[in-house]
């Protein structure tokens, strides 16, 4: 019975060819704009949560601030007393401390200002650095306990054009405040700005750069594996409280899990997807203005044929899901051809930035959710917009329709 | 003739009453979206302009160069860079500002919070007075004689705190007493509506400065009548000089308000030609419902048509006939979207201002109304032209034999 229905709604739909092509182009179009602003929002969001995961779940991120996007912003800083106070934590495995500052380095003619992370060589801090991912080298070597006047630089240092006209090399020699530091390796390429311009030194020549003993910027800390990495946080936060003689809710710092962490940013993309899925949507809504318009325009024609199907027994809802099941269809295949034409753009979105930007960056996440629920949702609007039009046809006297032209 | 043709389309729309509205929904839908969008981003735009315009155009703002002021930041800037800048000939007046983060307790909280530096003497207070994010409220600006005191940026007064401060009561900054003298405007920015403003010798005091003589900024008014770009450059001569740096290895940056504000414009803009990209997406959509309306119009009429070129309609006639329909379309389903687009945005202006944002001003251009009308009727006509050129070819035999 649903076959006839769906076999009756095909051949009407063909029919007619010029008013079904363009009611679900309009479907068509919005569908698209939708499926791609979706698909490649979803390749965004993981690939920077992606970068987060590369950090190990068991990972703190304490950072002075009261949130975390005053990053660099706020003049507050960490120091030695907090780092003992953390490492008093009983479920602290190893905590690492580095230092920012940012200066001008000086390669052949060329100075630029750009970031130098102090970074901590010392056995525990290496244990946490080392569970990490995301820092990989792409030459050379890594820095040692002991290393002093060597560099490793973020991977927009070497590249040509990027930082300096030509991008340093293993063993160039560059200048940070009259200092030289012989370049012993290079990054690869982290996708984040700031990490992949910034240049690495032991954070105790950083120290005697900046002429401070005392202070850090950020905390990495590795949780014992037997510990919930939560409970560990809030543990962090109370002795830092408490270090930092500061009451509840008085926090001038900022203590995240990689969890935390990711969840913030995913709650940053949703708003952001949401309000332009929003906007996209508008024209979702005007194509099945249109259906409910060429639905309309069906029904008037097919009056006579309505009172003709009356006549010989068919109920109001035979009729009923004759137009519903129609005005479904030409909701479902716009749905599939907006599904295609928009997965389509994405991979073509994904290949541009692909051979644009320097890594993986943006890859368009076409799930079966994402396809499978574009269709349904156009299926679904078609029949809405079919559902007006539907009930006056069904509702139409066998006898009016029959007299009607 | 073109009355004669516009009477004709109006007649025939008001006809099919049913389709022409679902048509027109399509059609308002889309110009509503992107009339409210541009309105509010424009609005938003000017109300920021405006507000720099009037307090801040003739403003340079020297800083250490690396970075915004932030903790990261080595270079440094001194009170003798301040003098440097004060004896260049095209600057009016300048003067340092300490900006750090402190904390604040009122009552039994404690919060952090920037504090701001800021001289108390004359020649300074006549310059903070016509500062925008340093404007006052209630109370007064600092005086010379001034010891003690602070000024409260307007959320640490109504917003951090349980309690609201108000005028007289006293406040810790790094367990230093002071005594509140003046609440400041809202300016809108984050970051100078949660500030608190003491005087500069107290800030030396309160974060070891006083030998070292640093300052995070200097603000600098240039004389009038003087191109504030001109004057950047003059500074940026004097300060090289100065620090003894060759060109493109300064240690400072200048900039003046008008390129402070551009980069904000800039991202401004981008956000909403995305957003109205998108929008725009509904105008293609209605559009082609107009053209599916008028296909269907075209079919019906055939008859019609026949009957008209029998008499003796020349083929662009008829291609007028039915573009005058379709342009009419567009024009009353721009007019529809004008009004629900405004009163959209200003629907938003009023919701923003109650829950105490008062930069999403609604924007009502003359040139925003007029533009949207004259689009959404080129949509139509565009919208119009492949139905119309199918009617006015039609062979009038065949037109007048059709059955419909």
């Amino acid at each position: 019975m649903i076959k006839d229905y769906f076999s009756y709604a095909f051949k009407n739909l063909k029919h007619r060819k010029v008013r079904t092509w363009l009611t679900m182009i309009g479907i068509v179009i919005g569908i698209a704009a939708v499926v791609s602003i979706i698909s490649l929002g979803q390749g965004l969001e993981d690939m920077v949560t992606g970068q987060f995961e590369d950090m190990g779940a068991d990972k703190i991120t304490i950072l002075p601030g009261s949130s975390l996007m005053s990053m660099g912003m706020a003049t507050i800083s960490l120091n030695q007393k907090d780092y003992d106070a953390i490492r008093q934590v009983s479920g602290v495995e190893s905590v690492a401390g580095l230092l920012y500052s940012s200066k001008r380095i000086e390669y052949k003619e060329d100075s630029e200002y750009t970031f130098v992370v102090g970074l901590p060589l010392d056995s525990d801090s290496k244990k946490v650095f080392d569970s990490m991912q995301n820092f990989e080298l792409d030459f050379g070597r890594d820095l040692k306990d002991g290393d002093n006047n060597v560099v490793v630089v973020g991977s927009s240092v070497a590249q040509d054009d990027k930082i300096f006209k030509k991008g340093v090399s293993l063993g160039s020699k560059i200048t940070i405040d009259s200092v030289d530091f012989k370049v012993v390796g290079v990054l690869k390429t982290l996708g984040n700005e700031q990490d992949d311009r910034s240049v690495y030194v032991n954070i105790e020549q950083l120290r005697e750069l900046i002429d401070n003993k005392d202070k850090y910027d950020m905390f990495f800390v590795q949780a014992k594996s037997n510990f919930d990495v939560s409970e560990v946080a809030d543990d962090i936060t109370d002795a830092l409280r408490k270090s930092r003689d500061l009451k509840e809710g008085e926090e001038d710092f900022n203590v995240q899990t990689t969890e935390q962490i990711q969840e913030s940013f995913g709650t940053i993309f949703s708003i952001v997807q949401w309000f332009l899925i929003g906007i996209a949507s508008i024209s979702i809504v005007v194509g099945g203005i249109g259906i409910m318009n060429t639905m309309y325009t069906s029904v008037l024609e097919r009056t006579y044929e309505i009172g003709i199907m009356k006549a010989i027994g068919a109920r109001n809802k035979d009729i009923l899901m004759l137009f519903v099941i129609e005005a479904g269809t030409l909701g479902a295949v716009g749905g599939i051809i907006g599904m295609i034409i928009g997965g389509g753009f994405a991979k073509i979105i994904e290949l541009v930035a692909k051979n644009a930007l320097p890594a993986d960056l943006l890859s368009a996440h076409l799930s079966v959710e994402l396809l499978g629920g574009a269709v349904l949702f156009s299926f679904i609007v078609g029949m809405a917009s079919g559902a007006f039009p539907a009930k006056q046809a069904a509702s139409l006297k066998p006898v009016d329709a029959l007299r009607w032209e | 003739m073109l009355f004669e043709y516009a009477k004709y389309a109006f007649k025939n729309i008001r006809h099919r009453k049913l389709r022409t509205w679902l048509t027109l929904i399509g059609i308002f839908i889309g110009i509503a979206a992107v009339v409210a969008l541009i309105s509010i981003g424009q609005g938003m735009q000017n109300a920021i302009n405006e507000e720099f315009s009037k307090s801040g155009a003739d403003r340079l703002t020297i800083q250490p160069a690396g970075g915004f002021a932030g903790a990261y930041v080595s270079e440094k800037l001194y009170e003798s860079d301040v003098d440097v800048v004060n004896r260049v000939k095209s600057v009016e007046f300048a003067t340092g500002v300490i900006i750090q983060t402190g904390r604040i307790k009122y009552k039994d909280q404690t919060k952090s919070a920037s504090i701001f530096g800021v001289g108390s003497d004359e020649e300074t207070r006549r310059f903070i007075e016509k500062v925008d994010f340093f404007l006052i409220e209630e109370g007064r600006q600092f005086k010379s004689i001034d010891n003690n005191v602070a000024i409260l940026g307007s959320n640490i007064a109504s917003d951090m705190f349980d309690r609201e401060i108000i005028l007289g009561e006293k406040i810790f900054v790094e367990n230093k007493e002071y005594k509140v003298i003046g609440i400041q405007k809202k300016s809108g920015s984050p970051m100078h509506d949660n500030m608190v403003r003491i005087t500069t010798e107290s800030a030396q005091e309160l974060f070891d400065l006083k030998k070292t003589k640093e300052v995070s900024m200097i603000f600098a008014r240039v004389k009038p009548g003087i191109d504030p770009l001109m004057v950047a450059e003059d500074v940026r001569d004097a300060l090289r000089k100065d620090h003894d740096v060759k060109e493109g290895q300064e240690d400072f940056i200048v900039v003046t308000a008008e390129q402070m504000i551009e980069g904000f414009n800039n991202i401004l803009l981008v956000i909403q030609v995305v957003l109205v990209g998108i929008a725009a997406i509904s105008l293609i959509v209605g559009g082609i419902g107009i053209t599916n309306t008028m296909y269907t119009s075209v079919v019906e009429r055939t008859r019609e048509i026949g009957i008209m070129k029998s008499v003796g309609a020349k083929n662009s006639d008829i291609v007028s006939i039915f573009l005058m329909e379709s342009a009419m379309l567009g024009f009353f389903g721009g007019i529809l979207g004008i009004i629900i687009g405004l009163s959209v945005s200003k629907a938003v202006e009023i919701a923003a201002v109650y829950s105490g944002i008062n930069v999403l001003k609604a924007y009502f251009g003359y040139e925003l109304i007029a533009g949207a009308l004259i689009f959404s009727m080129s949509v139509g006509i565009i919208s119009g032209v492949m139905p119309a050129k199918n009617a006015s070819k039609m062979n009038p035999v065949d037109a007048l034999r059709s059955m419909i």
